[in-house]
């Protein structure tokens, strides 16, 4: 196990500021503060090689759990380490083993071209020249950063940087890459780019990946494992096909007749028409209580059918339900 | 302490410096400039007054334009980018480096004074040009002229620290650092030799002040004011106050990095 973390707490208290001149003042001495539970109680292990997606909406807690694993944040209680590291108590030796890579920031030094940031790295990490070398040579072509490791960074597109920040984040080999919505603003192919990356080295080098994002394709592509987590609690940890099942049962079949289907009706349990338009129906079925194929023998019966799609459910409207219904917070069990 | 990164950090700050070429033009041009009104001033001043404070005019002169190489030494602030990153919060990427962000902008500091010395020997050479300049009396002088040169960088890169620390908790420290400057233009002996204040009890003050080690404990060696027998304890008191500065800028600067690690900035 690389990553484990037990009973995370951030609270943060910051000092309640009053309006007006008579606030400003008040301010100089009051000693009032808010208290703000960040991250509440977050338990979760991480076995070295898995790629885990860290999601959960805007102000969930998912940046300050990542601060926490990388030392520049004490938790209020509880405890993490990063492969047997306790981060804020040895902050050095932790970050000579993880890797951090923001969407929102760069960690490259703005004025240097690309290749000199890396050299730089080199120095800072003290990365034996050999390893450099191939180190740079790999990720120089995974990364196709060739065309533009001369150019200083201010001048690089958010493409171009994102793939410098990846490489940069990389060079010293960490056991632990931290990805803090990586793909944020990218255009398509970049986040291909992006995500062909991070499923090649975790393959290759077995790096153990958090990744931390609000685009839901991320998450699918790359992880098999979610955590999700809101308003600080830890609401789901398991499998996104178990969370397709538990929350999304459902699918829905999409099924062209040869005839008008106006008055076509299904009589299978778990099942509902949602829409019949002209030689188009769509129906939605309860995977638990009714196969595919026998809805489709049952719809065959009573007419032909010219063509017919069966649509999982989106990742992305489960995950809207969860945030948006609130659901109590499930530990163990969810898991596959 | 992985050295070579410091190096390194070092290094590109020098060559970084180094771009910047029609700064080291104007920052030369500039020096020139100071050494003629300065010098056009201060032979006035004589001429209407006589010797003042025990020191002869062609001393005076020499101060002047050490003082003003000084400057150009003393005025590279390494400590000011500490102030940008924790105003935008990059600091908190700082920390996930192995490295110790203090020790980083003292290289830093090394390196882009090392190009500010590169400068000094054609300002150097130009002044002497315009105005008579007196060489050290001795090696021994000239190696003690260095030595406290060496000092008050330390100590002026502390006072830069500590200043650039307080951002941690306020942004408004731009007030606070134009007082300081101007305190220490005043009491560092950088405008006017210190010998210059009543004597007694207030001169006293102010030659074992902290800001004395910047400008007067090397000037007044250069120009003979401390003598070889003074040396150790001239070149001792800067040590002190080093030692003082050095201390309250680390500790200053654990505080503010155990802010920013316990209420995340
Ligand atoms: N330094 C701080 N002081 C006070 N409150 C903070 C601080 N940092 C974060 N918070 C609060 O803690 C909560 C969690 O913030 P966090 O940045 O971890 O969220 P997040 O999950 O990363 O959100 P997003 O998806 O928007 O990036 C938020 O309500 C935020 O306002
Ligand atoms: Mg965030």
């Amino acid at each position: 196990m690389i990553i484990r973390a037990e009973h995370l707490t951030k609270q943060f208290k910051s000092l309640r500021r009053k309006d007006g001149v008579v606030g400003t003042l008040a301010n100089l001495f009051s000693r009032e503060y808010d208290l703000k539970d960040a991250v509440k109680d977050v338990s979760f292990e991480l076995e070295a090689g898995e790629l885990v997606g860290y999601i959960g909406p805007n102000g969930a807690g998912k940046s300050t759990t990542i601060k926490m694993l990388t030392g520049i944040l004490v938790p209020s209680a509880g405890s993490c380490t990063v492969d047997g590291v306790v981060p804020w108590l040895d902050r050095k030796g932790n970050a000579r083993q993880i890797g951090v890579v923001f969407g929102q920031r760069t960690q490259l030094y703005w004025d240097l071209p690309l290749i000199e940031s890396f050299r730089l790295l080199r120095a800072i990490y003290g990365i034996p020249h050999d390893r450099y070398e191939q180190n740079l040579k790999a990720f120089t072509d995974l990364l196709d950063l060739d065309e533009f490791i001369r150019t200083p960074v201010r001048q690089l597109s958010l493409g171009q940087r994102m793939r410098g920040d990846f490489a940069a984040a990389m060079l010293h080999e960490p056991k632990v890459v931290f990805l803090d919505e990586p793909t944020i603003g990218l255009d398509v192919v970049a986040k291909e780019a992006i995500r062909e990356f991070i499923a090649r080295t975790n393959r290759t080098r077995g790096t153990t990946y958090v990744l931390t994002t609000h685009d839901l394709n991320d998450v699918e592509k790359l992880c098999d494992r979610i955590i999700i987590i809101d308003h600080g609690s830890k609401l789901y940890d398991g499998s996104i096909d178990a969370i397709k099942e538990r929350y999304g049962g459902k699918r829905v079949l999409t099924a062209d007749l040869t005839v008008a289907c106006a008055d076509i009706e299904v009589r299978l349990p778990g099942t509902t028409v949602v829409s019949r338009e002209g030689h188009r129906i769509t129906i939605e079925f309860d995977r638990s209580r009714v196969r595919a194929d026998e809805l489709i023998v049952e719809l065959s019966r009573t007419c032909e059918l010219k063509d017919v799609t069966i649509a999982e459910p989106e990742l992305e409207a489960i995950i809207r339900q969860i945030y948006q219904s609130g659901l109590e917070p499930l530990t163990a069990g969810a898991t596959t | 302490m992985r050295l070579e990164a410091y190096v390194e950090f070092a290094k590109r700050a020098f060559s970084r410096e180094g771009t910047y070429r029609f700064q080291v033009f104007s920052r030369v041009g500039s020096v020139l400039l100071r050494v003629f009104l300065l010098a056009t001033l201060w032979t006035n001043l004589y001429r209407a007054n006589g010797e003042q404070a025990g020191i002869p005019l062609h001393s005076m002169l020499t101060y002047v334009v050490l003082a003003l190489l000084l400057d150009i030494v003393y005025g590279v602030n390494g400590a000011y980018v500490v102030r940008e990153k924790i105003r935008e919060g990059t600091i908190a990427i700082d920390f996930m480096r192995p490295i110790s962000v203090p020790l980083y902008v003292f290289s830093d500091t090394l390196g882009q004074t090392g190009f500010a010395l590169l400068q000094c020997v054609p300002a150097l050479v130009l002044s002497a040009f315009l105005v008579h300049l007196d060489g050290p009396p001795s090696v021994l002088a000239f190696v003690a002229f260095v030595a406290a040169v060496a000092i008050g960088f330390v100590v002026n890169y502390f006072i830069d620290m500590i200043m650039a620390t307080m951002t941690f908790w306020t942004m408004e420290i731009f007030g606070i650092q134009i007082m300081v400057q101007f305190i220490a233009s005043l009491l560092s002996g950088s405008l006017v030799p210190l010998y210059f204040f009543p004597q007694g009890a207030i001169q006293q003050i102010l030659l074992n002040s902290p800001f004395a080690t910047l400008y007067n404990v090397p000037l007044s060696i250069w120009i003979g004011k401390i003598e070889p027998a003074q040396y150790a304890a001239a070149l001792g008191l800067q040590l002190f106050w080093a030692t003082v500065f050095g201390s309250f800028a680390v500790w200053l600067w654990s505080v503010g990095e155990r802010k920013v690690v316990i209420q995340g900035g």
